[in-house]
Formats: structure tokens, sequence, C-alpha cells
């Protein structure tokens, strides 16, 4: 575990660096600050930063450390603290392919926007942005979810009472453009942000007009006579700073240091750090999870709900960070019994008005004719529709394996846990390569035989190994989080903190949470 | 007689040092205030308080006296308290003055006369010249030996105080200096003495009773003096010799009894450093600001004297109970003197409201000072704050004393010399007893370095933050995943500091390691800080506001101005504006709009704080506007005068249009 921790700080040095050491080189004689230093400095002092997906993107668009590589997905996104109120900062890396838009962009923009929307937090864009990444033009703009989607997220937030707030900090073009007209207040940085629909090249060839960036949208031009920005900047630290002063003045921001956590955080008994040692890297290889909820609630102390029953699915209250919760933990394969429990748990949990925090380690269901005669799929449907209808904030943590229907029965991404965050020894697949490759070879071998044909045991195995290796690479939590499957790999050391700052980044919201239609049922 | 009741003429900290001795006798106390003064702390701390027009107003302090049924007035020092005509009034009205009697005070106050009764009674004088007697007539400089020193032979404490070189220079200094003369003393008379350039200022504190006893309480040492202002006052003399203390002390005594001196007096001798000689200046007939040093450096049948009772117990006409066998030295105790200045501005006069204000104490430190938070300081009064003073067995823990005791001297909202005097009391001139009394005219103390406030506002902004989110997932402790804390950014501070905290009591501040060694809450929001850098352990005061960080370190007060975001965009005020260097009077105005000027030509005058001061032309341009009129008040930044430059006309035609 270790040496996958290690790996995975290594790979989270590698992103914070940003794009090509020549395009930072370039972008800093330019008197820009990088992205992650324009969060850095528009932060409170001390903020902590929630950062969503800081390893998006790995491996996607070629080698990670080849220069075609997009660190991050070339935005910088997560959650921190400004002018005391929590924000959604979404930074452009322009140092990254110019801080244009790949696919894997425009859904992590999107994400960002989704956790923003449903914790209510303002929304602070740091625009530095050459627009679609033109070569994959169809897999960026047409659909649903795409380029469109985040300016109709802006429109939809803003009349939800949900601060949208641009700083142009260099290039916003063509569709790029909306993101500060659609914005409530902005501000440019002069000499140095640009705005415009078409850029001089296209002007040019359009109308044959010869026109400098900066005459055709530059931060004097919108300031002083298209009214585009509201606010004209001198570099980026005075941006950063109207941007700080924009954002206390939204009084319907949360501040957590004046509405704290409901009780005092106690540090739990058992130090955290043990997680890397009592938690076997090897999914397969069992342990009680009490290891782990004991090294990550508050004092360690646990109020287990049906301790005796249904063993293998592990439910009970506690608090993180002075917010109770109640947790779901996997300590097994799902039986009929454990999902009864489990979603008996997450019926209190509603009724209860707590928080639900799924740590997820599962193979799945249990399988056999006997599980299946006695109904297991009716009562694993009770849980996967117990966690389907719950309306208390979710957080998920896959801390092993996630695999099958046990993923959506533990609240998997489908399941809109407000934040989902992997382990770097977390895998997750519809089900482990070795069965796939056992699934697919026994059709195979079926058609094979039907035909009255022979397969051969090397033949098999030369049939199941690049399946067994397709699911290996695709199930790791790099695959995942390249892909925005989830928020982050996290050290599991962080579980804790991590947990605490998005409990309370959801307690922020203000808007109750609403009372469930039936009792409990007792399953 | 006993004293029922005292009126005390006189506001500020002098005010509540009687009064305190006043209630510890018995006796009632009656103040005076003008308007300004109405909500003083004398005016609060007093038994009962009479409104005055002016301190100065001899007929309505006598009024408020008698009004009053007081038996006797304390004058403190400044003020009428060496005016003969108010001992006199007070004399008619049947009031004791504590002090001297009328005739006494015509003798001895006036430093004419006082040298011809010195020179009577065998006491060593300075080599005086010609005096001239008021203002209209200047005097000739022929016969002069400069330098020479003019200054008012009516008053004290420096002002009307001129040195002078050359011939050259004698009829606008002596203009000057009966200017300042008549303003401070309602006296233009002027005295002009040889000028001793390294001496050392040397005085004796005398006392006689109303029955011809007479006795010293050794002396003080005042060279560290700026511009004649005595700026540290110490008891005993650090470097005089045995035979020197038996003469000051045996002529100072002699002096006295010679013109029958009752009360609390001193006898001030300048020490030729070149010479060894011991010259007598002028006799003081009055209480001295520097007092306190006495009352903690010398015994009197076994206690600390208090001289304030002694001169009420003279005033009752009762005789000293006391021999000149009685007072023995018993320690050393060093006086600094805090006043309301910029010291590393030219010591320009501040004024304003002090939001905080917390004086020092412990063993050995006395503190006379009238300033509290909130507190107003304006132009029409003496700029002294306050005196810090400490005790001890040696000079050296006195001064070490005092050192500390200057750290905890915080004064916020307003600029004061505090930092200035720690910075000098410092010095291994200091500490070696080195200082002459032109030694601050001839040696620039160098400005602190603002870096120790800026830690200070740098450490004092991440407490704060982390403070205000204790107990939150959210607290600020630069939290990112992977283990690797952001870099601290702090964004409300000028100049890209950062702070990211390293230990309980330990950060990195611009990434210098500083160490909290102790830390304690005021009031106001005030946060003192004693934190270990690489320069060794430094106190400081920090408030946090919106606008600013405001730092005392070591003494010296910084505003450290928070980034606006909004007046980045202001122009600066153009540089031909001439603005109010302090907030005061306008005095004269030579030009009027339109006028032609010069590079340096004198445009007018401002009067501040008993100090003129030119506003001259920064270059050759033109008058395009006057701001203010002849004897307005005007605020600090008061833009009086505004001036285009010739230069600058065509430039200005050019660029509209492009």
């Amino acid at each position: 575990m270790r040496e996958l921790v290690a790996d995975l700080h290594a790979r989270l040095a590698a992103v914070r660096e940003g794009g090509p050491e020549a395009a930072r080189e370039k972008h800093l004689a330019r008197g820009k600050l990088l992205a992650r230093d324009r969060v850095d400095r528009l932060l409170d002092p001390g903020s902590p930063f929630l950062e969503l997906a800081p390893l998006a993107a790995t491996g996607m668009y070629g080698d990670p450390d080849a220069p075609d590589a997009v660190p991050s997905a070339g935005v910088v996104a997560g959650i921190g603290r400004v002018s005391g109120r929590l924000c959604m900062i979404v930074a452009n890396d322009a140092t990254v392919k110019g801080g244009t838009y790949y696919p894997i962009t425009v859904k992590k923009h999107l994400r960002a926007q989704t956790v923003a929307r449903e914790n209510r937090l303002p929304c602070l864009y740091l625009v530095d942005s050459g627009g679609a990444f033109l070569p994959m033009q169809d897999e960026v703009f047409p659909d649903r979810e795409h380029f469109g989607r985040i300016f109709f997220n802006q429109a939809q937030m803003s009349a939800a009472g949900i601060p949208q707030i641009a700083a142009v900090m260099g290039s916003c073009t063509a569709g790029g453009a909306y993101v500060p007209a659609m914005s409530d207040e902005t501000v440019i940085v002069k000499e140095q942000g640009t705005i415009f629909l078409g850029g001089p090249p296209l002007v040019k060839a359009a109308t044959g007009e010869v026109v400098t960036a900066e005459e055709l949208g530059g931060g004097d031009v919108h300031a002083r006579t298209s009214g585009v920005v509201d606010h004209l900047a001198d570099d980026d630290p005075h941006a950063l700073a109207i941007v700080r002063s924009i954002v206390a003045t939204c009084e319907r921001g949360s501040r957590p240091a004046e509405d704290p956590a409901p009780y005092p955080s106690e540090e739990p008994v058992l130090d955290p750090e043990e997680l890397l040692d009592v938690v076997p890297v090897e999914s397969r290889t069992p342990y009680d999870v009490r290891e782990v909820i004991r090294r990550v609630v508050d004092a360690s102390r646990f109020h287990e709900f049906k301790q005796l029953y249904g063993e293998t699915l592990v439910c009970g209250f506690a608090r993180i960070h002075g917010h109770p919760v109640g947790i779901v933990a996997n300590n097994g394969i799902l039986f009929s019994e454990s999902s009864l429990k489990g979603a008996h748990f997450i019926e209190l949990c509603n009724q209860r008005g707590v928080p639900i925090v799924f740590l997820q380690n599962i193979t799945g269901f249990m399988v056999g004719r006997e599980y299946e005669n006695r109904g297991i799929a009716r009562d694993g449907a009770k849980l996967v529709t117990a966690v389907a209808s719950s309306v208390v904030p979710k957080f998920t943590v896959v801390i092993g394996g996630s695999y099958g229907a046990g993923n959506y029965g533990m609240c998997g991404r489908a399941y809109d846990p407000r934040f989902l965050w992997m382990w770097p020894n977390a895998k997750i697949s519809v089900m482990g390569g070795e069965q796939a490759a056992s699934v697919l070879a026994t059709v195979r071998r079926d058609g094979i035989e039907r035909r009255g044909e022979t397969w051969s045991a090397e033949d098999e195995e030369a049939f199941k190994a690049p399946i067994r290796e397709q699911y290996e690479a695709q199930g790791s939590a790099y695959y995942s989080t390249a892909r925005l499957w989830d928020d982050g790999v996290i050290d599991p050391r962080d579980t804790r903190r991590v947990l605490g700052l998005a409990l309370e980044v959801a307690a922020s919201d203000p808007t109750p949470t609403p009372m469930p239609d039936f009792g409990v049922f007792r399953m | 007689m006993t004293l029922q009741t005292v009126l005390i003429a006189n506001r500020g900290e002098i005010a509540l040092r009687v009064i305190g001795t006043c209630r510890r006798l018995g006796i009632t106390t009656v103040a005076i205030h003008t308007d300004l003064d109405a909500a003083a702390p004398h005016v609060r701390e007093a038994d009962r308080a009479v409104r005055v027009p002016s301190y100065l107003d001899i007929d309505a302090v006598v009024a408020a006296a008698r009004g009053s049924g007081a038996d006797a007035v304390h004058p403190g020092y400044g003020f009428l308290s060496e005016r003969a005509a108010f001992a006199r009034a007070l004399e008619d009205a049947g009031i004791r003055l504590v002090g001297p009697s009328a005739a006494v005070m015509d003798a001895m106050g006036r430093k004419d006369a006082a040298r011809e009764i010195a020179e009577k009674a065998g006491v060593p004088v300075v080599p005086a010249y010609e005096v001239s007697t008021s203002s209209t007539t200047q005097g000739t400089a022929d016969h002069l030996e400069f330098p020479v020193l003019v200054k008012a032979a009516a008053g004290g404490g420096g002002k009307g105080m001129r040195v002078v070189r050359s011939a050259e220079e004698y009829a606008d200094a002596v203009a000057a200096a009966a200017r300042e003369a008549e303003h401070a003393f309602g006296d233009a008379t002027l005295l002009v003495e040889k000028y001793v350039e390294r001496g050392r200022h040397i005085e004796v504190q005398v006392l006689g009773d109303d029955h011809g006893s007479v006795v010293h309480l050794f002396e003080r040492d005042c060279s560290t003096q700026r511009r004649h202002q005595k700026v540290l006052e110490e008891a005993p003399a650090p470097t005089i010799s045995e035979a020197t203390r038996s003469e000051v002390t045996r002529a100072a005594v002699a002096l006295a009894r010679e013109v029958g001196y009752s009360g609390a007096g001193t006898v001030e001798f300048l020490l030729d450093d070149d010479t060894g000689a011991a010259y007598f200046l002028e006799m003081n007939t009055r209480l001295q600001v520097e007092h306190p040093v006495t009352e903690l450096a010398v015994e009197v049948a076994g206690a600390r004297p208090d001289l304030v009772e002694l001169q009420l117990h003279v005033a009752a006409g009762r005789p000293l109970d006391f021999s000149q066998d009685d007072v023995r030295l018993v320690g050393h105790a060093i006086e600094a003197r805090v006043y309301a200045e910029d010291a590393y501005a030219g010591f320009l006069p501040q004024a304003g409201r002090a939001g905080f204000v917390h004086w020092p104490h412990g063993d050995g430190i006395r503190v006379d000072a009238a300033l509290e938070s909130g507190g107003v300081v304006s132009t029409a009064y003496d700029p002294m704050l306050g005196k810090v003073i400490a005790a001890g067995a040696t000079r050296e823990q006195a001064r070490r004393r005092l050192l500390t005791a200057l750290d905890d001297t915080a004064i916020l909202g307003l600029t004061t010399n505090t930092g200035f005097l720690r910075a000098l009391v410092a010095t291994a001139a200091f500490a070696d007893a080195g200082i002459d009394t032109a030694w601050l005219d001839r040696t620039d103390l160098p400005a602190p370095p603002l870096d120790g406030a800026g830690v200070a506002a740098a450490y004092a902004e991440l407490l704060h933050h982390e403070e205000t989110t204790a107990g939150s997932a959210w607290r600020a402790d630069g939290w990112r995943a992977g283990g690797v804390p952001g870099p601290g950014h702090l964004p409300d501070l000028p100049a890209g500091r950062t702070a990211v905290r390293t230990g309980a009591r330990t950060a990195l501040v611009d990434g210098v390691r500083v160490v909290e060694v102790a830390r304690t809450d005021h009031a106001e929001g005030v946060t003192r800080l004693v934190l270990r850098t690489g320069a060794g352990d430094h106190v400081a005061w920090v408030q946090r506001r919106s606008d600013a960080v405001e730092v005392v370190d070591a003494g010296h007060r910084t505003a450290i101005t928070r980034p606006d975001p909004f007046t980045v965009a202001l122009a600066d005020p153009g540089a031909g504006s001439i603005t109010a260097p302090m907030p005061g009077t306008v005095l004269d105005l030579d030009v009027a709009v339109g006028d032609t000027v010069s590079a340096g030509q004198r445009l007018g005058a401002m009067e501040a704080m008993k100090m003129e001061l030119a506003l001259t032309a920064p270059f050759a341009g033109t008058v395009v506007a006057v701001g203010a009129a002849v004897g307005e008040q005007v605020a600090l930044g008061t833009v009086l005068i505004e001036v285009e430059p010739t230069a600058g006309i065509d430039g200005a035609s050019e660029g509209s249009g492009a």
C-alpha cells in the first residue's frame, strides 16, 4: 500500500507542474500566473483546496510523460474558501494545449458545475482558454453534455441564486467568450485578457477587417466600451483581489467558519496512519472493515446497527469532523440479510437526516441457486432502491473492489453521491478480469463445441489473457479517475479529512433535507 | 495650615500625577479644563472640574480657584507654572501657589536675572552676551563669539531656542526665536549665551521651605536631547565625579538659599565635556517633567520621596522634616518621553485618535501618562503623551527594564517616537553613557527595518485565519490532497507575503522560520506577539483591521495598508500639489491663482504644534489653485496650493485625438 501511495503522490506532483516547461516559461514571461498559482492566491490564507480529479485525462491522450499529455485535463477545479465562503473554482491551464477543451476537459468542467449546483457553491471561473480543442470537435461540441452545457449550467445556477463570477486572464475565444458573458460579474486583466466571438484571423477571413486582439476584445474595450466586463484589473493578482472582493458581497454563500459542524471534531483514537498497514492491497484478502472505520471517525466511536445480523455489511452511526454520518461498509459479499440490513439502515439515515458514507469494497451479490431461489435479486433491489431514493447527501469511497451490482447497492457513480473517491488500490469493473475471461471463454467454447470443434487449453488461455489484461487496465483507479468516473484518487490517510471537507461542503447548503414519505420499513 | 482643596492648573499626565498624590493625602482636587478637554482623563479623575477658556488665562484660573474654595493651586509644569504674574494674582487672592513666591519667580524665572543672582552666590555661569529685549530689536552680532545660543528669557523646554553659528544667521534666528517665545510664553525677551558644543545637561533637584531650610535630592542627567528637547533623563548622573557632584549640589543649594527658595526647584548646569567645567544655566521654579527619576533613585529618611507631597507639605507652611543627611541615592532610574511625533520623518508632530493604548507595567516600571485607548491627541497642546520610567539597582538594570517597557508601550492609530526611544536606549552610546547634548543632532538613528512589522502582520494574519476556522474540516492549515500544504499566500497583505504553519508554535513566514514565544489578546482586537526569528526575539502589538494591519514592533508603529483593488487605478495626486504636511493653521499665503513661481520659492507658511513650516514651490510653474485661506485650520494632506509646471504645458497638449 505504501508503494501505491508513493506512486499516487508522484502522479499528483507531476500534474501540479502543469504543461510543458517551455509553455510555462512563456506563460510566466507574459507576466501571467500559472493556473494553480492563481487558485492559491485566490484562496483565503491557509484555505484547504479540495481538488476535483487532479489526475483527469491521465493516459487518455497519449503517454502521460509525453508532450501531448493533458495534465489535469487542462483545467484545475476544486473547492476552496474565498473571502470566508466556500466556492467552486475552475481555472483553465493555458500551459496545457492553450487551455483548450478536450472531451474530458468538458466533462471535468461540467462535473465541477454539478458539484457546485448540488452544494450551492458560488462558481469562480479563471478563464484562460482557446476554446474547444478543434481536432476533437465531434466529442466536444454537439451533444447534451458537451461545451454548450457549461453556459446552460451557468444560467441555471445563476437563476438558482448561485453566483457565477469570471475573471478573464487570457484568451476567451468563440464559445469560451460566453463564460464571462454568462457570468453575473466579470473581471478582465488589461492587455492580457481578451474576449471575442471570432479572433483576428477569423475576422480577417470573414470580413477582411484587420484588427489586433486588444482592439477587438481587450480589457479596455470591454471595460470602457462594450460593457462585457465589469472590472478592469492591472494584472493577475489585481484581478484575483477583485474576485475576492466580489465574493465578499455574495451574502448567500456559505461561511463554514460561521456555520461550524454541530459537534466538536475529535481525532480518532486509532491512528489513521495505520490505514496503510491494516488494509491489504489485494482486494481478495479479507479483513475487518471496522479497522478502517475506527481510523476515520471522531474518537474512533462507532454506534453499530444490527451488529449480529447480515454481518457482511457493517452499518452504524458515527461523526466525522463533528458531522454526524451513517456509515455503510462492506465486510464481505452481499447476501440477502446484509442487503436488507443496508436498506433498513439507509431508511434510518433518511428519517434522521444523517448523511451517508459508503465504504465500498464489494465483489458483488452472492450468486448460486440457493441464493437466486431465495430471491437475492429482490433483496438486492431493496438496497439499490434505498440508495437511489435516499435524499440525504451521500459520499462514496471505494476502498477496494467495486464490481457489478455491488457498485449499485453501494452508491456507485450512477447513484449520485455528492462525491466519490477511490483509494489507489481500488478496482472497478462490471466483474473481475478472471470472471469476465471465464464467462467469455465459456460462451466461446459453447459456440465452438456446438460446431463440433474442439478448443485447446492453450488456445483458451491465449483467448483469456488479453481479456484479463484489459480488465486489469480498465479496472485501475487511474483509468477511472482519468475518465471522471470519480472525483479523485486519494491517499487512504486523507479519507477522514476529505470526508470532513465534503461533509461540511454539503452541510453548508442551507436547504433543509426533505422528509421521506414513508416510515421506516423493517426489512 | 492644612490644605483642604487644591486646584490643579494643568492637564494631562502631570494633572493626573498631582491628583493621585492629593487623593492619597485626602485633599480634595479641582481640575480645570478647556472645551477641548471636557472629557479628558484629568477632568474625570478630579473631584471637581471648572471650565476655563484657556489654561493660560490667569484671571479665569484664579477665579476658578477662588470659586472652588481652593486653598492652593498646583501649577504643574508649563502653562502658568513659572509666570510671576500668576503667582502674584494668586497671592492677591489669598491663595497659596504650590511653588515659590512671585518675587522669587521674578528673580529666578528670568534667565537674565538668575545669572546675576548665581554670580552673587558664587555659582559659575556660562559666558553670556548682549540680551536683546524684544523681537523688534534685532541686536547686533558684531561682538559675538559664535556659536551662540539664542533662547527665550522666560522659557524652557527648548521652545524659542536657536543655535547660531555665524553673524549672517543671527538676525533671522533672533526674529524666529522671538516669535516662538512670544507665542509660547507671551514674552519675546531673549538671552544670548556661549554655546557649548559638547556638553552634558546636569540638573539638581532642590527643595526649600518657608523656614529657611534648603536641601537637594541629588542630580539628574538630561543630556540625551534633540534640538534642546529632552528625550531621555536619568538619575543619578552616570558620568560625573563625586567632586563634580558635590560642586553642583552645593552650588544649587547655595543658589536656592540666596533667593530664599521655597518649594521644589531645579538648578540646571551645563558640563563642558572639553574643559570639565560646570556652568549654571538657569533655575526652573517648578516641578520638572523628569522629576520621577529622582523619586525612583533617591531615598529620603528611608523611603522613596513623593515630590508633589513634599511640595504640598511646604506649601502648607510646614518645615521640611528631614535634613540633607537623610537623603541618599539608592539606585538608578531612566525616563523616556513618549511624544506624538514621527521620529523617522523629521520628527513631524502627529495628531489624531489613539485607537488602542497600552502602557507597560512590571518590576521597576512607572508610567506617568494621560493617554488612554480612544484618546484624541490634538495639535493644541504639547505632543508629549506620557513618560515611561524604569528603575533598577544599577543603571544597566534600569536600562534593560526600560527596553522591555518600551517594547510594551503600544500606541496604535498615532505615530509616536517610542520606537526611536527604544532604538536610542539600545545604542551602545547610551549603554555606555556616552551621549552628550548634541549627540542626537549629529547622529541619525537608522529607521527600523519594516520587516519585523511585516513578519508580525503575516503571522497575525495566519493566526486569525486559523482561529476563525478552528474546529472545522475547513480549518486554515493549507490542506492539499497528497500531503503537501498550500503555499500560504496572504492575499490581504501587500508584497505577496506567505505564512505556512509548521508546528503548534512555529511557522514559515516568507520562507523564514518564526517561533511564537508568547501571545496574548488585548482589547480592540489587538494581539501581543513575541516572535523569535533569526534576528532574535521581538515584541509586536498587532491590530488587524479591514483597511490595514497596524503593528507596533519594538515600539515602532507601522500601518501596513491592505491592498484595495478599487484604489489601484486612482491617479496619484499630482506632484504639483502642495499639501499640509501636518494638521494645523495656515499662517500666510504669498501667492494667488495665476502667479508665476520659481522652484523653491516660498509660497506661504503653515503653523502647527508651535512650529512654522514654509510651503515652497516644487518646481517652476504657475499657481492653478489655492485650496485654503489664511487662518484656516486644515487637516493633514489638505491640498493647499497647486502648481502646474511650466515645462509640462506643451506635453499636456499632445496625445488627444490620436
